[in-house]
């Protein structure tokens, strides 16, 4: 047997691992309804920010603590927490993505990702006032 | 229909403009057919080289054109050109307007195209034989690339997107009602400028670092294709090794370049985020830098041939895979990078599909001939051992684009994988090994030399820097309080490889610069490797508060602090105040002082870091750190939450009363404001009330209040009760200096207890922020690290060139 074909397969073996643990450590987009089913596991949940419901964050109480209601993209709602600041431009938010697991009713996320209707694409012209 | 005449506008620009894309286009293609045919034959047809070669001069200077045009239009402010509104305005500083330039795609894709037709002058001039073959390979290159500024229309398929369209052609505008009066532009007040995010001396040198390493990779791989193509599958790699290692310097500063942008400007807290923009990057320089090292295996012991040509190759298509993935949209919500869609995500797998099935025909139908290595290596050569490290890199480079590219599996296999949880834990647990194994690999590889070397001779030349490298690793963990044995292995093996290639610039080539190139390269990495690990794995977050709810320690919620302004709290080892905010432009800075006891203990200011919140108008509020550098580590702070309500609001709202607040108290009570302290002394029955002409049935009852200030100054203030013609009636009492007004509301004869509203100024409502603080120690390991990673790759480049 040649050194290559044994450097071969090593690699062979080596690139599985290298997938396998790609596919184990990838998160998994789920509902409120799943990740209440396994607590202890960590979910992508996607939802909408429920504006009716109360926001908490008191700074003065602690900076690290905010919590609002998310409803997911099956209509569920829970209150969740996030260890964190409340982030900039929180309210603007049309989609969240909330990262973190289930505890008892509440869902504790360690992380959020915004989605913002960006003026970017806005087709918006800057005019000169007419009167002028 | 009668034509509208719209006036003030420059149109003659944008038609040469337009036309001169096309003749881009269609000279490259020319130009690569051309060559193409030059180097079909055994002999090289002159005729076809100089038709390849006259239609590269005109795609060049058609591409040099359309830059020029695009620029003088951005510097003129002709905003009839969509272009031009879209990403710059008048207010913008000169010299932002070249970063206006790459803002868009259009631009971006200009930029790499002129890179292209900068090397391959220098190929044209110096490549000799090898310049019809490589030459059809980029000109190739070029016709996909000015395609994707044709903006011309196949049936209904827009092919690229014009640079040049007018504001009122383009379809986002072309249906406003005011765009078709005829003297529109007069309308316009300015551009939509530059987002002030990319306001910053970063994207004005980044972008054209970065595309010039992605333009260098075509070099290598059309060197390849060039031997591939003309069956000479050996001669091709002496002219292609310097392009190789130049690639492998500029991409690197280019990579290196964003990190430190990151770091300095953008507000996710270190340098590296393994975020998949610049992943993309890094895994083409990994796999370049691969190719490199086999390219040296091969020119010294005529090994591992294939391997060079597939790293060559997978090399470009990397960067077009790169490329794809930024700009086709795919990646979604798992980057932080924006780029916009313009709906080129198909011509963009084209572009990649057909040079990948390209390189992997031509490497197929060839395989058979490519020279393969005939005997085994002994274990103790250094090329068996570079070619480890090349094994290393190429599975260093799988793991990270098979996790990036999640999104696109997704895509293909229709699953719902998300982005690892916590990145950073994921990759490094892979890429710390490899980390690993390749700073061992850099320290000893130079010890042994080509075909064979004795173990003995090695042991005894490498020893000296072992020993030297563990007695250190021992000093550093334990100074540095490093426990975790992953990190210790990684201090040892990086310490290693700067200790031994050291040793070796010294001892053995005897500090003659000639030859350092390599050394001196090799000790840069591991300095890189040295502070990455120390800073990443000693950064410690100073802003830790106390206060308030613990969520326990699976969800740890106490990485900020919050700073009421003017106060003085204790932070890592600093005294720190918040002094007050200042508004620039669209950029809000916090003032904070960092103040340290003297001698005397008395506490003097050291420094002021100015963080920034940035009101930006495309991509909302957004947080940019400000950094304190010392030479041993860095204090990073950025603005988590900053209440930016009244930031526009003037004296004059803040000198009215808030809303007032009551509360019931009973004699003896003590409440408190945002700035004092009130006990309620007594009750008065009977207060001076000789002004207000009191009838019989009339009753007026004050209560006296001590108020106390921070500074414990005292003030009586005596608010009245008062019922007058059997209505009731307050008499508030005020403190100008507190910003209080304080009224007797309500008082219960059952319980005694009694109501006082009270109002604030605005003013008094304390400001303050939300900060968070990191120290990164010893980072400057990483930035030198850089430094002398670029002078020796261009020591090595210098003497490679030489020996021409």
């Amino acid at each position: 047997m040649k050194t290559s074909h044994i450097i071969g397969i090593i690699l062979i073996a080596i690139a599985i691992g290298a997938i396998m643990s790609s596919v184990s450590d990838a998160g998994t987009y789920a509902s409120f309804e799943i990740a209440a089913s396994h607590p202890s596991k960590e979910y992508h949940v996607v939802g909408k920010l429920d504006k009716s419901k109360e926001q908490n964050y008191d700074p003065k109480v602690n900076p690290d603590l905010f919590s609002f209601y998310l409803k997911d993209k099956d209509g569920l709602e829970k209150k969740v927490i996030l260890n964190k600041p409340k982030p900039q431009d929180f309210e603007r938010s049309e989609q969240i993505v909330i990262i973190g697991k289930m505890a008892g009713e509440e869902f504790h996320a360690s992380n959020v990702l915004l989605k913002c209707p960006s003026k970017y694409n806005d087709a918006q012209v800057q005019m000169k006032k007419s009167n002028s | 229909m009668t034509q509208i005449h719209f006036q003030g506008e420059h149109l003659l620009y944008g038609t040469l403009g337009h036309i001169l894309v096309i003749m881009a286009f269609c000279f490259a293609l020319l130009s690569s057919v051309s060559y193409y045919w030059a180097s079909k034959s055994e002999v090289e047809d002159k005729a076809w080289k100089l038709t390849g070669r006259i239609s590269f001069f005109i795609h060049a200077l058609s591409i040099l054109g359309i830059a020029s045009i695009m620029f003088f239009l951005i510097y003129s402010h002709y905003f009839e050109y969509h272009y031009v509104w879209h990403h710059s305005s008048t207010i913008l500083p000169f010299k932002y307007m070249l970063a206006c330039f790459w803002e868009g795609q259009e631009g971006s894709f200009l930029l790499w195209a002129f890179w292209h037709v900068i090397l391959s002058f220098i190929i044209i001039r110096f490549s000799g034989k090898w310049e019809a073959p490589v030459m059809a390979i980029v000109c190739m290159v070029q016709v996909f690339i000015s395609s994707m500024l044709l903006g011309v229309f196949i049936g209904d398929y827009k092919l690229g997107s014009d640079p040049f369209i007018l504001l009122r052609n383009h379809p986002d505008m072309m249906n406003l009602p005011f765009i078709q009066m005829p003297d529109y532009l007069s309308k316009i007040a300015d551009g939509r400028g530059l987002n002030p995010l990319l306001q910053n001396y970063w994207m004005v040198i980044h972008p054209p670092i970065l595309f010039l390493g992605f333009a260098s990779t075509l070099i290598p791989f059309a060197y390849a294709m060039a031997g591939l193509m003309k069956k000479q599958y050996t001669e091709w790699l002496k002219p292609a090794i310097p392009w190789t290692f130049f690639g492998v310097m500029i991409l690197g500063t280019g990579i290196l370049m964003g990190a430190a942008w990151a770091y300095e400007s953008l507000s996710f807290g270190g340098f590296w985020a393994w975020d998949p923009v610049e992943n993309a990057s890094l895994v083409p320089w990994l796999t370049l830098v691969g190719a490199a090292h086999a390219m040296l295996i091969y020119k010294n012991k005529n090994q591992s041939l294939f391997t060079v040509i597939i790293l060559c190759l997978a090399t470009f298509l990397l960067i077009l895979y790169s490329t794809f993935l930024t700009r086709s949209g795919i990646l979604g919500d798992t980057s932080v990078h924006a780029f916009t869609d313009l709906g080129m995500s198909g011509q963009l797998l084209v572009y990649m599909a057909f040079f990948m099935v390209w390189a992997i025909t031509m490497l197929i139908i060839r395989r058979k001939d490519i020279p393969g290595q005939s005997k085994e290596e002994s274990i103790y050569s250094r090329e068996f051992w570079m070619y480890i490290g090349v094994i290393i890199l190429v599975i260093s480079a799988f793991q990270i684009i098979f996790t990036t590219s999640i999104p696109v599996i997704n895509k293909i296999f229709s699953t719902h994988l998300a982005p690892p949880v916590k990145p950073a834990n994921h990759y490094n647990a892979w890429q710390l090994p490899m980390a690993v194994i390749l700073s061992i690999l850099v320290a000893c590889v130079q010890y042994l030399k080509y075909k064979e070397t004795s173990a003995k001779v090695f042991l005894g030349k490498i020893t000296p820097s072992f020993v030297i490298s563990i007695l250190l690793t021992a000093l550093a963990a334990y100074m540095l309080h490093l426990d975790r044995f992953p990190y210790i292995l990684l201090l040892f093996s990086s310490s290693f490889a700067v200790i031994a290639n050291i040793d070796f610039l010294i001892r053995i080539i005897k500090g003659k610069l000639d030859h350092a190139g390599a050394s001196i390269a090799h000790i840069g990495f591991g300095l890189i490797l040295l502070g990455v690990l120390i800073s990443n794995a000693k950064s410690n977050i100073i802003s830790s508060n106390r206060s308030g709810i613990s969520m326990g320690k699976d969800f740890p919620n106490n990485e900020n602090i919050l700073l009421n302004k003017n106060d003085t709290t204790l932070m890592g080892g600093y005294y720190i105040t918040y002094t007050g905010k200042e508004k620039k432009g669209v950029n809000v800075y916090f003032k904070i002082d960092y103040l340290s006891p003297n001698e005397k203990g008395k506490l003097v200011k050291e420094f002021t870091l100015k963080p920034i919140v940035q009101t930006n108008k495309a991509m909302g509020n957004v947080s940019e750190p400000d950094t304190r550098h010392y030479l041993t580590k860095d204090i990073y702070t950025h603005i988590t939450y900053a209440d930016l309500e009244d930031i526009n609001s003037d004296e004059q709202s803040n000198s009215k009363y808030a809303k007032e607040v009551t509360k019931t108290v009973s004699i003896g009570d003590t409440a408190s404001t945002s700035n004092s302290l009130i006990i309620i002394k007594s009750l008065d029955k009977s207060p001076d009330m000789s002004s207000y002409h009191l009838g019989n049935i009339d009753l007026a009852v004050g209560v006296k209040l001590i108020i106390t200030d921070i500074n414990k100054k005292i003030y009586n203030v005596e608010p009245i009760y008062l019922i007058k013609d059997n209505m009731s009636a307050s008499l508030e009492a005020r403190v100008e200096e507190l910003g209080l007004q304080i009224k007797f509301t309500k008082i219960n004869p059952e319980t005694g207890k009694i109501d006082l509203s009270i109002a604030e100024k605005k003013s008094n409502k304390r400001e303050f922020i939300i900060m968070k603080a990191i120290v990164f120690p010893y980072i400057n390991l990483l930035w030198t690290g850089c430094l002398v990673m670029i002078l020796g790759s261009v020591l090595a480049i210098r003497n490679r060139l030489k020996k021409r």
